[in-house]
């Protein structure tokens, strides 16, 4: 039996004639099937990828491959549009929304010659870090704690792009992260998720949420991965005028783990007693392993880490309150009567937006509200630029940063916090990296006594994603984290 | 200020989302509790300190003016809601 394959791996089966595409489709789908529990799809296109594999297949065939992943089973983060699937963000508002166009990501996916699976869960307009406010119900992380059988949450919003890669119902996904939505589900279903550099992935034909730091990325079995799906979707888009210009450069074959002389900052601020002591204790193992690897090591201070996420949670609901404003009934999505025009929006979107969906709308048109923009979206934006700051200040000094990517392992789907609030300090170590632009991985790296995985991120300057690339290669090739989680739902 | 039942209504007004009479008692608590997690920023000076709206440290760039077939309109009225001919139907605006 075929498990757990990557792209590289499945390149060089597809390359070799041991599978053809149909076969590997075929096989993904299988595994979709029997993991119909996990939750991880909202829409499967059966069909279309079944032709799309054909045509790789007969391309193939005549030695005419769009690219070496040609013929790749991957999923969708169900928040790029795609053009004649299912597109829904995970809302009510979008239930039955089918674009007419194709995303630039997905676009390049296609021009790539890989095959979309289908349409990946994720909290409502990505808008959550448990995937619990999707419309289409939670994603249960493919992982267990050892001493129960109760569900965990895979993490959010990409959760099921996460749990899709975890539970091997997909070889890869694509997510996308405006605080943390792909690397906190990575760092809690075992995965490598990487968030690039704003700017370095187009977000043209992405459902908006917070338009200053949404970005889209790979969620993969590997590093390798990672990079091989970043050179796929990264650089310029004239759609997109906050795509950057800067040459994408080729991550995959450029990647060199070696870390001699390399700088890694460790910032006192994401330490903490609340901490739990494996996340402590992997931390520090990581951070002596890169130093015996030639790495040197550098304390440093980020002295506005902790003031991160409340600027976080004026900026992106105050962006997501003006971008979902077209949710209005009138051109596409859910519609409810109403007695009058105002009447009608009121409802439809009383109706069709969630209850996490609604209070950051609700918040976002507060701060932005005349009498209070100063007060808190202005002053929001000039914490950023602290924020922003201290990150510069730090890269003064060191090449990279390693940090926890969460403050906890995953935890149980029951588990429902009182206050809102509470739910956003599983972002707290990843906000900051969306508020600076910067990118940002995080790489599986031990599993704690619960036998959950641990994740640590890695972060750097903007577009230095392939130092990014090769210090995770390094901490990758070292701890060699074969861990996977035992397939419960297929029996 | 706090969200109190007025408030509240103000604000769905302004968001154009309705807000039912027995969810605004728990959805005040939330947004209360959100906003006193926020206010913890008016403590840090930022008298001399330029906002930052976008990261990108790049002009805004212009491009060739090309016309391109994409979203065209018959496409585009299929997710229509309600339609008529070329028109987008809503309720009666004018009296």
């Amino acid at each position: 039996m075929i498990e757990n394959l990557t792209l590289k791996q499945t390149s060089s089966l597809l390359k070799n004639k041991e599978l053809s595409s149909k076969e590997i489709t075929e096989l993904y789908l299988k595994k979709i099937s029997e993991g119909k529990e996990l939750n991880c799809y909202n829409f499967v296109s059966e069909e279309l990828a079944l032709s799309e594999a054909a045509k790789s297949d007969q391309r193939r065939g005549t030695d005419n491959l769009k690219s070496d992943y040609d013929g790749i089973p991957i999923g969708i983060k169900d928040l790029f549009c795609t053009q004649g699937v299912p597109t829904t963000a995970s809302s009510q508002i979008l239930a039955n929304f089918v674009p007419t166009y194709e995303s630039t990501v997905t676009q390049k996916c296609k021009e790539a010659g890989l095959v979309s699976l289908g349409k990946l869960n994720c909290d409502e307009f990505a808008m959550g870090s448990t995937n619990k406010t999707s419309y289409f119900g939670p994603v249960k992380n493919p992982w267990k704690s050892k001493d129960s059988k109760a569900d965990l949450v895979p993490g959010g919003s990409s959760g099921g792009a996460a749990a899709a890669v975890a539970g091997d119902l997909c070889v890869a996904s694509l997510g996308t992260d405006t605080g943390g939505s792909i690397r906190q589900p990575a760092s809690f279903t075992g995965t490598v998720g990487l968030k690039p550099s704003y700017g370095r992935v187009s977000r043209w034909g992405i459902v908006a949420f917070a338009s200053s730091l949404d970005q889209a990325g790979p969620i993969t079995k590997t590093v390798d991965d990672a990079a091989i799906l970043l050179d796929i979707i990264s650089g310029h888009d004239d759609k997109d005028s906050t795509s950057s210009i800067k040459e994408k450069e080729n991550y995959f074959q450029n990647i060199n783990s070696n870390v001699k002389g390399i700088k890694i900052g460790i910032p006192k601020e994401f330490m903490s007693d609340d901490l739990p002591m494996s996340t402590q204790k992997a931390w520090i193992e990581c951070r002596d392993l890169l130093k015996s690897n030639g790495a040197e090591i550098f304390d440093i201070s980020l002295p506005h880490t902790m003031s991160a996420l409340p600027t976080y949670y004026i900026i992106a609901p105050a962006e997501a309150s003006s971008n979902l404003a077209r949710y209005d009934g009138v051109r596409y999505g859910l519609r409810e009567q109403g007695k009058d025009l105002i009447d009608m929006y009121e409802k439809t979107r009383s109706k069709g937006f969630g209850d996490e969906v609604k209070r950051r709308v609700l918040i976002g048109t507060y701060v932005l509200s005349s009498g209070y923009y100063d007060a808190y979206y202005l002053k929001a934006q000039k914490v950023r630029s602290l924020i922003k700051n201290d990150f510069n200040e730090a890269f003064n000094i060191v090449d990279a940063i390693l940090t926890p990517s969460t403050p906890s392992t995953a935890f149980e789907i029951a588990d429902e916090p009182n206050d809102p609030v509470q739910n956003y300090f599983n972002d707290i170590f990843t906000v900051p990296v969306n508020l600076a632009g910067i990118p940002g991985i995080s790489i599986p790296f031990a599993n704690d006594e619960k036998n959950l995985p641990i994740g640590l991120q890695l972060i750097t300057d903007s577009f230095k994603e392939q130092k990014l690339l090769n210090i995770a290669k390094n901490i990758e090739e070292t701890v060699q984290y074969k861990e996977i989680p035992e397939k419960w739902w297929t029996t | 200020m706090g969200f109190d039942k007025k408030n509240l209504l103000k604000l769905g007004k302004l968001a154009r989302i309705s807000i039912n009479d027995d969810k605004l008692g728990s959805l005040g608590e939330d947004l209360n509790s959100i906003l006193k997690f926020v206010d913890q920023l008016q403590e840090i000076k930022t008298d001399e300190i330029d906002p930052t709206s976008n990261s990108l440290e790049q002009t805004l760039l212009s491009r060739e003016d090309i016309i391109e077939k994409i979203n065209e309109s018959e496409d585009v009225l299929e997710n229509a809601p309600e339609k008529e001919m070329n028109f987008y139907v809503v309720p009666k605006v004018i009296e």
